[in-house]
């Protein structure tokens, strides 16, 4: 029996109609008709100010939205049939839309994009997301001009934050990639970022797209391939960034496991042999040092966050023996015993925990998703602990500490090589 | 010839554009003539042209190719006299073939005699013939044309000491509109052409006639009035006759010349130019569309006048700044290809000689709504040279052999009003009428091949147009009607194969018939009708329900 094709005979009508193009921009959306319509304006006016000569398609990849996403995306064509007021176009930009099977995936919307990139033969790629709300149309430019024009294969962004935003990236998922792929790459986990044809080629033939890997990870899986492979990377500073809908609890498990468990799993195939490719270029300068974002202050839960790694610590005991190293394990339960005033989660102490989680999901000492829902707790505490220290910090001083624990992941990447080695 | 009782004969017109000096020379010295042109009717005739449109041919210094006109009512001496004229009008009518004359009403040659009168003093009886001025800011808000030789409208006079306006060349005074003696005369110029029989006339530069303060002196309604009077006296005193403006406008602009069927037959689609070459370029039929939505009905009589190319300049005056960088990039990056506000370059040139796509523009030419012209030289493919100053890049001699001149003339080569092509790929032993003429397949016999398909199918001069919007923007479809008669053209704008799905269901039951090889295809059903179209191919189907 053939194999199940993940484009539909509709959405492959339509890539024909298409034809070859130069860039593609993909949208993957998941009910996302509330802030889609800005986003995709301001790719098209981006494609049609920076890019009018080129040849370019928007290629929205839904999870099966339920309210108008779809039909937003579409609208955003420009043809002799549908012409945009106030916008000339020298040529048609197809603004494309399909639902993809197997329900909302960001791996899977990934794939479609790649594969629709790879038979559209698209040389410059990127992937915008539909909930960028402080996206202008120079976005589009930083993102595809050193691709286009400098022979980038990947760029992945450096946004101006609050700096309280993106703790797991600050805290983790930056500085371990930083040290075990030697390649300090702001956003392991990019939201946006564009890519060159042949690196989409090369990631849309993978195997991984069928797999929980690519499901729910397949930018980090293509970060790391890129870094991998050889690929030319680069980042550029786009601008500010921040959350859509502050007011809803991030899923820290969900976040663990599509970020952290991704990481892991390519470590499997890429350490410890991945060492120095190069520097990481920055492909355009970016606009002074990414300050911080002037918006209204993140309101976190600070008490709660110690209270779920306190309960952590003493709930998932069973499992963090088998995962960590007894030492580590002691120290974390006496911080866990003193008050929350007194609480603190060190770098040094973060760091061999995380990179004992990381061998352990190497050695599979358990059920390798097991292992990385129990890093939850370990990193709230660790949240807890950066929140607290940088309380009154300005965003400068805050990178400061990002660098501190840079450099202490690094520092300690010997003591991962003999984790991982079983010498320990 | 008598006229044909139709007057609508140049809706179903294929013309062909010439200049006398260019096509052939009969007497030897080095100039083509109008003996010369009278011996190449049978050529015309073969290609399958029904008219020809003559460039100015009148006594001129020629510091504008003849278009400084210096006395209305004879022949240019090195083109013959007046009766090779007539005899070369008496041959191509009884060939079939009608003759369209240019007439340049907005301005003479400074070496006019009307213009030396009036210059001759400001109490001489003519000198309101022109427009003159004792300063040079009046009609302040009109632009300058040739922006690259002139600086003003306005020219100073040493002799009268005033300043003369001019449109164009500083040596081409425009004249003065507003007076009736003015207006008298050139009708009576007509009058002198249309009593030989010529069957038309390709009015120059329009637009400008009548200068009005506060106005950009373009497109003026008393412009119109003018034409309208003079249009209302050929129809009466000649009927049958035909009036093509060049008016180099937006589609907007150009509605007005036809009036109510009663000032121009014909107009040139200027805008529709460039964007054909631009939507080929793109792979993208949307300039093509989007001006052929833009362009305004006319009336049933009226027509519209297509091209590819002529003897002026691919002019891009009627495209926006980023359409005209994209042009320049595109069709002219060697800058002395770009001549004012457009690229001074032939039809093979333009499209690096490449055969398909040479087709599928002539291709479109044939079979958009309007009378198709051809410019000499373009049947066979021939190159241009722009090392020659202004136009003349695209005003060679026209080649007819690998011989001597390439069987333009006995003359010496240096003798020549210009030098021939000769370089590897166009020059005249390489491309040349006798060559192509062996072949089936040349360039040459194909396009005789496309004038008589095309003058088989009346509805591609009178009928209906309607496009269809394939998805795939690379395909530019539309349907021509008239009557019964039903044509479908399909065109792939793209260097690589398409697959096109039409929605033709309310053609339901049809079947089509290629025109070409007449082959039958598929009968359109419910579905959607799909064809696969090779790079730079299209098809004309004739719908036929049977």
């Amino acid at each position: 029996m053939a194999e199940e094709s993940i484009l539909s005979d509709d959405f492959l009508r339509e890539l024909m109609n298409v034809g070859e193009v130069d860039i593609l921009v993909g949208l993957p959306t998941y009910n996302d008709a509330r802030t889609v319509s800005h986003v995709v304006q301001a790719v098209r006016a981006g494609l049609l100010k920076y890019f009018p000569r080129q040849r370019a398609v928007i290629i929205n990849a839904d999870g099966g939205s339920k309210d108008s996403t779809q039909e937003i995306v579409r609208a955003s064509s420009i043809s002799d049939l549908q012409n945009a007021p106030n916008l000339h176009a020298l040529r048609t930009l197809h603004s494309i839309s399909t639902q993809y099977s197997g329900g909302h995936a960001p791996g899977a919307a990934l794939h479609t994009i790649l594969a629709a990139a790879e038979l559209l033969r698209a040389s410059t790629c990127a992937v915008v997301s539909p909930d960028s709300v402080n996206i202008e149309p120079e976005w589009i430019d930083r993102l595809l001009r050193p691709v286009a024009r400098d022979n980038f294969d990947l760029i992945t962004p450096i946004y101006r934050r609050h700096k309280f935003e993106g703790l797991l990236v600050s805290n983790l998922l930056y500085p371990i990639t930083r040290a075990l792929y030697c390649k300090p790459i702001r956003e392991p986990y990019p939201s946006e970022f564009s890519f060159s044809g042949r690196l989409a080629v090369q990631m849309a033939g993978l195997d991984i797209w069928q797999q929980e890997t690519g499901r729910i990870g397949g930018e980090t899986y293509l970060v790391v391939s890129a870094i991998t492979g050889g690929y030319q990377t680069g980042q550029v500073f786009l601008g500010p960034k921040s959350r859509t809908d502050q007011s809803a609890p991030a899923d820290i498990v969900k976040a663990l496991r599509q970020t952290v468990g991704i990481l892991f799993s390519t470590l499997e195939s890429n350490f410890p042999s991945c060492s120095a490719q190069g520097e990481m270029k920055i492909a355009s300068s970016p606009d002074g040092r990414p300050a911080e974002i002037d918006t209204e202050p993140i309101r976190v839960n600070r008490k709660r966050l110690h209270q779920m790694f306190v309960r952590g610590i003493v709930d998932l005991e069973p499992v963090l023996k088998t995962i960590l190293a007894a030492s580590t394990l002691a120290e974390l339960q006496r911080a866990a015993a003193l008050p929350e005033e007194n609480f603190r989660y060190t770098d040094e102490l973060w760091v061999r925990s995380v990179y004992e989680f990381a061998a352990s999901y190497h050695h599979s000492i358990i059920s390798r998703d097991h292992i990385v829902q129990a890093l939850a707790p370990l990193y709230r505490g660790k949240a807890y602990t950066f929140l607290t220290e940088n309380r009154e910090t300005s965003a400068q001083e805050v990178e400061v500490c990002v660098e501190q624990l840079c450099v202490k992941f690094e520092e300690l990447k010997p003591y991962l090589v003999e984790l991982w080695n079983g010498k320990k | 010839m008598t006229q044909l009782p139709d007057g609508l004969w140049y809706k179903d017109a294929v013309i062909y554009q010439v200049h006398v000096r260019t096509f052939f020379d009969a007497n030897g010295d080095g100039i083509g003539d109008f003996r010369g042109l009278a011996q190449k009717i049978d050529y015309l005739a073969e290609l399958g042209v029904t008219a020809i449109w003559l460039m100015p041919f009148f006594p001129s210094p020629l510091r504008d190719d003849g278009y400084d006109i210096a006395d209305y009512r004879t022949v240019h001496p090195s083109y013959g006299v007046l009766d090779d004229f007539k005899a070369f009008l008496e041959i191509a009518h009884a060939r079939g073939i009608r003759v369209i004359i240019e007439l340049v009403l907005n301005h003479t040659s400074d070496q006019h005699p009307w213009f030396q009168e009036s210059r001759s003093s400001r109490d001489n009886a003519r000198r309101d013939w022109y427009v003159w001025s004792d300063t040079d800011t009046r009609y302040h808000g009109t632009r300058i044309i040739f922006i690259d030789t002139e600086l003003s409208n306005w020219a100073w006079d040493p002799v009268s000491k005033q300043y003369y306006w001019h449109r164009f060349f500083s040596h081409q005074p425009d004249l003065n509109y507003d007076n009736p003696a003015v207006r008298e005369e050139m009708w009576s110029v007509m009058k002198f052409w249309l009593a030989m029989g010529v069957d038309g006339f390709r009015l120059d530069a329009i637009p400008y006639l009548v200068e009005r303060e506060g106005t950009s002196c373009e497109n003026l309604p008393e412009t119109h009035q003018i034409m309208r009077e003079l249009r209302a006296r050929m129809d009466q005193e000649y009927p049958g006759r035909m009036l093509l403006a060049e008016a180099n406008q937006w589609p907007a602009d150009l509605g007005p010349y036809f009036g109510n069927g009663d000032e121009f037959n014909m107009a040139f689609h200027f805008p529709l130019m460039p964007r054909m070459f631009m939507g080929l370029k793109l792979e993208d039929r949307k300039p093509i569309t989007e001006i052929l939505q833009q362009t305004p009905v006319i009336p049933e009589n009226c027509q519209w006048c297509l091209f590819l190319r002529n003897h002026d300049e691919l002019t891009l005056e009627m495209v926006t700044d980023t359409e005209r960088d994209y042009m320049y990039d595109e069709y002219a990056k060697d800058k002395s290809m770009r001549l004012n506000l457009g690229i001074r370059r032939r039809l093979a040139p333009l499209l690096d000689n490449d055969r398909r796509r040479i087709e599928l523009m002539n291709g479109l030419l044939m079979s958009l709504p309007g009378t198709p012209i051809v410019y000499y030289g373009d049947e066979i493919g021939m190159g241009d040279n722009v090392n020659l100053g202004d136009r003349n890049g695209v005003r060679t001699p026209m080649q007819w052999s690998g011989g001597w001149n390439g069987g333009f003339s006995n003359a010496d080569p240096e003798a020549l009003y210009t030098p021939l092509m000769l370089n590897p790929v166009y020059g005249y032993q390489a491309v040349n009428v006798e060559s192509q003429k062996r072949f089936d397949h040349s360039l040459l016999s194909w396009m005789k091949r496309l004038i008589r398909a095309r003058k088989a199918a009346p509805v591609f001069g009178r009928g209906s147009m309607e496009f269809l919007y394939p998805a795939n923007h690379r395909i530019l479809a539309f349907v021509r009607q008239l009557d019964k008669e039903t044509v479908l053209a399909v065109n792939n704008l793209s260097s690589s194969a398409q697959a096109v799905e039409l929605d033709l269901r309310r053609y339901k039951g049809n079947i089509l018939i290629e025109m070409f090889g007449k082959n039958i295809f598929p009968r359109i059903g419910d579905l959607p009708y799909l064809l696969t179209m090779g790079p730079y191919e299209f098809f004309w189907f004739r719908l036929r329900k049977i």
